[in-house]
């Protein structure tokens, strides 16, 4: 369960262009659960998710993970709970250009103990259930939007993470993919996995488990 | 604790794919630190080689040579000193000596007049003759000569030929060819003339026996330090043992070794320059991935780890290759338009061999001054942008 207590995010503090991202937000995600977070653009969706996935610190408030306040820890353990629990798609999708579709999704294994390419044929078969099998090989710059957010949809799921962290993910996507998506999360948290999304996608809203809607900043 | 092997190999491959892949970026890297290289080791072997040479030729010249003084200025000695020289215990034999320098069109050799009666071939630089003979008491005044192979090789002469020299007085000597020093000899015999005692204080104009200077030999079981303290009594003589010898030989270079300062400065302005750009280029190119890398749960070592096996991979490559054609140039091409500067000649015939010398200290030196920057420039901004929060470092590269 991660539970989040009073979680503010000011950027800038004390210049003129101070941001008050999000402001003293407290909520409760449970495991096996998908919780949605949604609001207009700029509400402070993607800077909460961030915080929450440990990739953003937070001005003040505290952060929970099965009762453990996580923001405690040093920056290396949280380093590595992210290697182990965490997958994430990104607002911006986030792929490296340079490389092949199938590269990117192993690129997460590079930091573990394993040999990435033992994962080849279990990125394959989700990239054939997302519909693009053929494009494995492709540079990702040469991938459509739709393309790439499946492709970091895999990269996200390829260790099999405990928590997903998914922001807009079905912005870029057809009403084709976006079903074969609502499936993907739904059976992920049949299996276990515990999902906090942001969306405006009202589809995507009907299999969270909850909804939180945001207004600068603002849980409301 | 698991020793990770896999993991390290894995981010080694990471390593590898960014240079594979940021062609531009490594590509620039390469070929500066190339030509930086093989510029600064080329002068550095070659300047190595001449040192060695320089201490080579020392060890086997005279364990003192003595020098009259007058008013603090070097003149012609007399050569009534040997009588009061050999009478010191540990002197075993004086030689005189005469020698200055000549010029054959542009090019400036060293003549050398050795009284033939002494001489000690076995103990000498000039070892080996590649043709003729060496000089006999029986050459005495016939203006025989035995030349350097380069002398020969830029006058076109070889043994059994003529030469005509300039004298001080301004009249034409000739002289004949009988023997040519090898390769094996020193550089320092390359543009050297061996004459007679004789007919080099003829061809200099010498007072009346007076001769440059005297060779001393002390005996295998006195120390030549000793031998010339006893030597301090006697009035208006300087006394040069090997050491002051080999001073002297380097501060030869040296003058004309400012190229050396100038070239280092060159180089290390070179790259600071190239790292310093490359520091902004990669920082804020890698700064998206460096985020993007943090998220997925690299650590900062690891990613430190990555961007330090780049840069030591590309830096000792690229550093490496270019000390290896730096050598080539200078030892198999002989270094056109190096020699000219370091030694004063215009060219070295292929003919000839350019003393190279790799000594492990240049090569130290060379690795430091391209290796580290490197290393510097790329792994403090990736280590910057590691400690910074993924989700910003991200957010900031894509701005
Ligand atoms: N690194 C940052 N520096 C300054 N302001 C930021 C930064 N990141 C986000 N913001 C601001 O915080 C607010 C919330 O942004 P964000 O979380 O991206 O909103 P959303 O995802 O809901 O569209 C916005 O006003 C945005 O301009
Ligand atoms: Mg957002």
């Amino acid at each position: 369960m991660i539970e989040v207590r009073n979680l503010t995010k000011i950027f800038n503090r004390g210049k003129f262009n101070e941001t008050a991202a999000v402001l003293d937000v407290s909520l409760k995600v449970k495991d096996r659960s998908i919780v949605a977070l949604t609001g207009p653009s700029g509400c402070g969706k993607t800077t909460l998710l961030s915080m929450i996935g440990l990739i953003l610190t937070p001005t003040s408030g505290e952060i929970l993970y099965d009762g453990e306040n996580v923001l405690l820890a040093s920056d290396f353990w949280r380093t590595m709970f992210r290697r182990q629990s965490f997958g994430f798609i990104f607002q911006h999708i986030n792929l490296l250009p340079q490389y092949t579709t199938l590269e990117n999704i192993l690129l997460p294994l590079y930091s573990s103990d394993v040999d990435p390419w033992e994962y080849e044929g279990k990125a394959r078969e989700w990239l054939s259930r997302l519909g693009i099998a053929d494009r494995a090989e492709h540079l990702v710059e040469q991938l459509s939007g739709g393309e790439q957010q499946r492709a970091a949809f895999v990269r996200a799921l390829i260790k099999e993470p405990k928590y997903i962290f998914a922001d807009e993910p079905t912005v870029f996507v057809d009403e084709e993919t976006s079903r074969i998506i609502y499936n993907v999360f739904s059976s992920l948290r049949d299996s276990g996995k515990t999902v906090l999304l942001s969306t405006h996608d009202p589809e995507l809203m009907k299999i969270a488990d909850e909804t939180y809607r945001f207004c600068k900043g603002r849980l409301v | 604790m698991r020793c990770m092997i896999r993991k390290h190999k894995n981010l080694l491959n990471y390593s590898f794919d960014c240079l594979r892949r940021y062609r531009m970026r490594t590509a620039v890297i390469l070929i500066t630190f190339l030509v930086a290289t093989t510029m600064i080791s080329a002068v550095l072997f070659t300047k190595d080689g001449l040192e060695r040479e320089a201490e080579l030729s020392v060890q086997s010249a005279p364990d003192l040579t003595l020098q009259y003084l007058k008013g603090g200025r070097v003149e012609p000695i007399n050569a009534s000193y040997i009588s009061l020289i050999s009478e010191i215990p540990g002197v075993e034999k004086v030689l005189k000596r005469t020698w200055g320098y000549a010029g054959i069109g542009k090019y400036t050799f060293v003549v050398v007049g050795l009284d033939p009666d002494g001489l000690d071939y076995s103990r000498g630089v000039i070892t080996s003759l590649e043709d003729g003979r060496f000089l006999t008491p029986e050459d005495e005044g016939t203006g025989n000569i035995v030349i350097g192979k380069l002398l020969a090789y830029m006058l076109n002469v070889k043994v059994g030929d003529d030469i005509i020299l300039l004298s001080e007085s301004v009249e034409t000597n000739k002289f004949h060819v009988v023997g040519l020093f090898s390769d094996a000899s020193s550089i320092y015999t390359a543009d050297m003339i061996l004459m007679s005692l004789g007919d080099a204080n003829k061809f200099f104009s010498m007072p009346e026996g007076q001769v440059t200077d005297l060779c001393v030999y002390v005996s295998p079981s006195e120390d030549p330090a000793t031998v010339a303290s006893r030597m301090n009594s006697i009035p208006n003589l300087r006394v040069l043992d090997q050491d002051l010898l080999l001073r002297g030989y380097k501060a030869a270079y040296g003058a004309r070794g400012g190229i050396f300062t100038t070239l280092w400065t060159i180089l290390l302005v070179a790259i600071a320059l190239i790292a310093f750009s490359q520091a902004i280029v990669v920082g804020h190119e890698s700064q998206f991935e460096v985020g993007l890398l943090k998220t997925f749960g690299f650590s900062t070592l690891d990613i430190i780890e990555v961007r330090l096996a780049e840069s030591l991979v590309i830096g000792f490559f690229a550093t490496s290759l270019g000390m290896l054609l730096g050598f080539s140039y200078a030892a198999f091409l002989n270094a056109p338009g190096l020699v000219d500067i370091l030694l004063g000649w215009a060219y070295l015939p292929r003919e000839f061999r350019l003393p190279v010398y790799v000594s492990l200290q240049s090569v130290f030196s060379i690795y430091a001054v391209t290796v580290i920057p490197l290393l510097i420039t790329t792994v403090v901004p990736a280590w910057l942008n590691a400690i910074t929060d993924p989700e910003l470092a991200m957010r900031r590269a894509a701005a």
